[in-house]
């Protein structure tokens, strides 16, 4: 009887979490799924409609925005955040005596709220009371940054945020993986007679290479979940010109009242993110099996 | 005495990077500082411009202000009702997800069984789905079972959306322990919840304490939920923030909404402080492998 | 190939000492291995040879060249690692000709040298796959191609065995001393190991914290031990070391030892002068297992070295080709050497010879040998 019920326990204490993630995640998934094929308005309805919301979202302009800012803002977010993270932490490598200090100073942005960074750089980059005013005083007239209110440079401000926001951590990540480097490798690259700089290039960073990938799927993960930046920052504006799929999600399904197309663009954010995500974790857990 | 051409080139580099390194340290605290020096000035002050400066007059004003007396939806109050909805929001939810995460991390280690793989790529993958998928079937489940708008139903929400990050870290965290201390706790006569108590939770110090962090910051720093699923007494303070800042008619009181913003983010920056070391090293550890 | 001089040399790491005067000196095409316990700085001399680290004061001399103070890659030297330290993303060929690559060698003549090593190593399959996918034995294989294709003046290997399995390292450890036999070259070998040093060395440097206790050769370090450190260290098992008093009895020296019971035992000791100071005083009495047999093979009684004592059987540790038995004698247990096919067993007494010619003695204060 005892050894029935050893048998039996692992399952019944994994069943609530299972059950929990059955329904709310991927029931809802399906929920959703269904809604994109019907016509609801403010409420749901139920009647399949087919594909007719996916042909009027590629052709919302909205939407087109949307999509466009997003691929501007994932590609820079990515870009610049491994970039700076992998520079910061090649620097921090070289034995600084102020690591110490200096490393919480670079990640303590991650523990922020977006809507607490929104807050902090809405300010400081607005014309009136940040960056350009401080310029102004300082007496340097000139200085224009308005960005924040400027219909195609606004999306670069979100950018700049997001950045501060995520840097440091993508910073900790490459940091990690320099620490994991054999020192007897730097020791056989000396002997051969490969400088500094060289060593980075040919060696050592792409030995980095799971470092780049895991930053690269966190990121990615990140910019197309944008959604509370965009809401502090700029509020998705100035007028649209700072919508990503997130806010227009929301948008459409509570404000617009047309809940199927919402719908039907939170599948379409959900296929991006699968389409990263499972490849990823497919060769991830293989891996883990082989080894 | 050893010669060194080297030395003097090497001192040179390093000067650079330590410049290169502070540039940096400037630029992650600038927003930071600019928020704390200006929410010590009266509105006066800010108006007339100088963000950098440190304030001619002291004033704890805005602070008060921002805690009990803002101005946010409709109500005057403060923001010190939502830092308590936020709290009984968060301390249940960060439990509860961190006790379930360990003992899906248990049993997916040590008792496994056919299909484990399928449960734990599933458990997984729901850490990466958007929040917005969820959304209307979520407010239609809550609405059903009355939980709408309360704290216990936004509990409910944070859990399920965070048991996917605590099981993965508890697994991670458990696959490194040999199985071999299972099997000699089993000859020992231990069963299933005694070697979970006594053997694997007594050295899990470090992974409980990346769980409650990991949990805390995002629970704490959620938007989304907060604002789709709550309503007055359940609004945690990232929404209520968010109101004050944004739909503040006539005047804007930009000291207040910083010592909000502030007031907003001193649990997480001080659970980071005090605990971050050991976080980031949990979390390179191996916690999360991706 | 050029001989190695090292004189003088300390090195600091702030205010802590880590090597103390060390004077080396290694002929062209000779093998010098440095041996010790972990800490005692053998790997921290073995990169200052490389110039991976800086030293205080004193010099080094590769060739007719001092090198103190040049950079790793330009003092003609080739190092192999514990851990190999291949680079990970490149191929077998590339990272032999890595070294060839950043003098700026050419392709072809890259190509050549490469082929012609993997050749010598037998490696010359493996060239176009990563490190990943290679046993521990081929690794190694490729660390030393590594190392041949520069041409260095001086080998070193800083334990390159240390992370094989027993029977690779037995293998590899052959393949080295064959290496070292067919190029001729001069090598630098630090190690843990004893008997690696005692196999493959031409000259032992023992060290310990930092100082060098006894540079010799291997027949000298293991027969003539000059303090109690490198008899111990050195040979598996150890050297016996029991306390006795020297006594005067009738103009000879003898060593008296008390065992458990509290008799006395006395051994004729000749020939060590040094001895003659140390009247009634108390020293420590060195003698090898090997030393110590039983009567089948000491058929020469009329050897005056030759002792016959009898002793009460501990522990019998059967090893194939020889019997270890550990024995009481002079208060403490001493393990000897009988022959395989001996029958002996625990609880036995029997008679066992003593070959008192290799016997050694050490000042028990200052531990240095009485000679």
């Amino acid at each position: 009887m005892k050894n029935y019920l050893q048998l039996l326990l692992p399952r019944i204490v994994l069943a609530p979490s299972f059950f929990l993630i059955l329904v709310f995640v991927y029931g809802f998934i399906i929920y959703t799924g269904y809604l994109s094929l019907t016509d609801s308005r403010m409420l749901p309805t139920y009647e399949f409609m087919g594909w007719g919301n996916y042909t009027k979202l590629f052709g919302l302009r909205h939407w087109k925005i949307a999509v466009n800012n997003l691929a501007i803002f994932a590609i820079l977010y990515i870009l610049f955040c491994t970039v700076i993270g992998l520079l910061l932490a090649i620097l921090l490598d070289q034995k600084i005596r102020a690591e110490g200090f200096l490393r919480p100073i670079f990640l303590y942005p991650m523990a922020l709220s977006f809507i607490v960074t929104g807050t902090a750089w809405k300010w400081f980059l607005d014309p009136g009371i940040g960056l350009e005013h401080i310029m102004h005083q300082w007496g340097w007239e000139s200085f224009e940054f308005g960005w924040i209110k400027d219909r195609t440079f606004a999306i670069y401000t979100v950018v700049i945020a997001a950045v501060w926001q995520s840097s440091g951590f993508v910073m900790a990540m490459f940091l990690a993986g320099l620490r994991g480097i054999d020192g007897e490798i730097m020791k056989a690259a000396q002997i051969d007679g490969a400088s500094g700089f060289r060593i980075y290039r040919r060696i050592i960073i792409p030995m980095l290479r799971p470092a780049f990938l895991s930053a690269f799927v966190i990121l990615a993960h990140l910019s197309i979940k944008a959604y509370d930046l965009v809401i502090a920052l700029t509020n998705g504006g100035p007028g649209r010109a700072t919508e990503v799929p997130a806010t227009f999600m929301y948008s459409y399904t509570f404000s617009r009242n047309q809940m199927g197309v919402g719908a039907t663009s939170a599948i379409i954010m959900l296929l991006m993110i699968f389409s990263i995500i499972i490849p990823y974790l497919y060769s991830e857990l293989r891996s883990e099996k082989q080894s | 005495m050893s010669k060194n051409s080297i030395t003097s080139h090497i001192k040179l580099s390093r000067i650079f990077i330590y410049i290169v390194l502070i540039i940096f340290a400037i630029y992650y605290l600038l927003p930071l500082y600019v928020m704390l020096v200006n929410s010590l000035k009266p509105l006066e002050e800010i108006r007339g411009g100088g963000m950098l400066y440190l304030p001619s007059v002291w004033t704890l004003d805005p602070w008060r202000a921002a805690w009990s007396s803002a101005q946010i939806g409709v109500d005057p109050s403060g923001l010190r009702p939502y830092f308590w909805n936020s709290i009984s929001m968060v301390v249940p939810a960060v439990l509860l997800s961190t006790v379930l995460g360990s003992l899906n991390g248990y049993v997916l280690t040590k008792w496994q069984f056919k299909g484990h793989g399928v449960v734990f790529g599933l458990l997984l993958l729901s850490c990466f789905i958007p929040f917005q998928i969820v959304l209307i079937p979520m407010a239609k489940l809550l609405g059903v079972f009355g939980l709408a708008g309360t704290t216990s139903g936004l509990v409910l929400v944070h859990l399920v959306y965070g048991v996917g990050f605590t099981t993965l870290f508890f697994r991670n965290y458990y696959a490194a322990f040999p199985t071999e201390i299972i099997k000699a706790a089993q000859i020992d006569g231990a069963g299933f919840f005694r070697i979970f108590w006594r053997v694997l939770l007594p050295s899990s110090g470090p992974i409980i304490v990346v769980s409650v962090i990991w949990q805390f910051t995002n629970i704490w720093n959620d938007f989304l939920f907060g604002a789709s699923f709550a309503d007055f007494d359940s609004t945690p303070i990232t929404v209520a923030l968010n109101n004050l800042v944004n739909s503040s008619t006539g005047v804007k009181e930009y000291n207040v909404h910083f010592a909000g913003a502030i007031l907003a983010a001193l649990p997480t920056l001080v659970v980071y402080i005090v605990s971050g070391r050991y976080f980031v090293r949990g979390l390179m550890a191996g916690a999360v492998k991706g | 190939m050029a001989k190695v001089t090292i004189s003088d040399l300390y090195k600091s790491y702030g205010s802590v000492e880590v090597l103390k005067g060390i004077n080396l000196h290694i002929e062209d095409g000779g093998f010098l291995v440095l041996v010790g316990p972990s800490g005692c700085g053998k790997s921290t001399l073995l990169n200052t040879i490389a110039g991976l680290e800086e030293i205080t004061s004193g010099d080094i001399e590769i060739g007719k060249n001092s090198v103190a103070g040049l950079h790793p890659s330009k003092r003609n030297i080739a190092m192999v690692f514990q851990s190999y330290a291949l680079y990970p993303n490149m191929t077998v060929s590339q990272n032999i000709g890595f070294g060839m690559e950043m003098k700026g060698i050419d392709k072809n003549e890259r190509e050549i040298s490469i082929n012609k090593v993997a050749e010598t190593l037998q490696i010359s399959e493996l060239l176009n796959r990563k490190p990943g996918q290679l046993s521990g034995g081929q690794r190694q294989r490729v660390a030393m191609g590594r190392a041949i294709v520069r041409e260095p003046e001086v080998f070193l290997f800083d334990e390159p065995l240390s992370n094989l399995d027993a029977k690779l390292r037995i293998d590899m450890r052959t393949e080295i001393k064959r290496l070292h036999q067919r190029l001729g070259s001069t090598i630098i070998y630090v190690t843990h190991d004893q008997v690696e040093a005692m196999t493959l060395a031409t000259k032992i440097a023992v060290l310990k914290d930092g100082c060098i206790q006894q540079f010799d050769t291997p027949y000298e370090i293991y027969n003539n031990p000059s303090n109690m450190f490198v008899a111990n260290f050195m040979g598996a098992p150890a050297m016996n070391l029991i306390e006795g008093i020297v006594v005067m009895k009738n103009k000879d020296i003898e060593f008296e030892m008390k065992n458990n019971k509290g008799d006395v035992i006395s051994l004729p000791i000749d020939g060590v002068k040094g001895l003659e100071n140390y009247i009634n005083k108390t020293v420590i009495f060195g003698i090898r297992p090997e030393s110590i047999n039983d009567l089948e093979l000491s058929g020469k009684k009329s050897n005056k070295k030759l002792v016959e004592k009898a002793v009460e059987i501990d522990v019998v540790e059967p090893a194939g080709s020889d019997t270890y038995a550990i024995v009481e004698f002079g208060g403490k247990q001493v393990v000897t050497r009988l022959n395989g096919n001996s029958v002996v067993a625990a609880g036995e007494k029997v008679k066992l010879t003593f070959n008192l010619s290799q016997a050694v003695f050490f000042d028990i204060d200052t531990e240095e040998r009485i000679r």
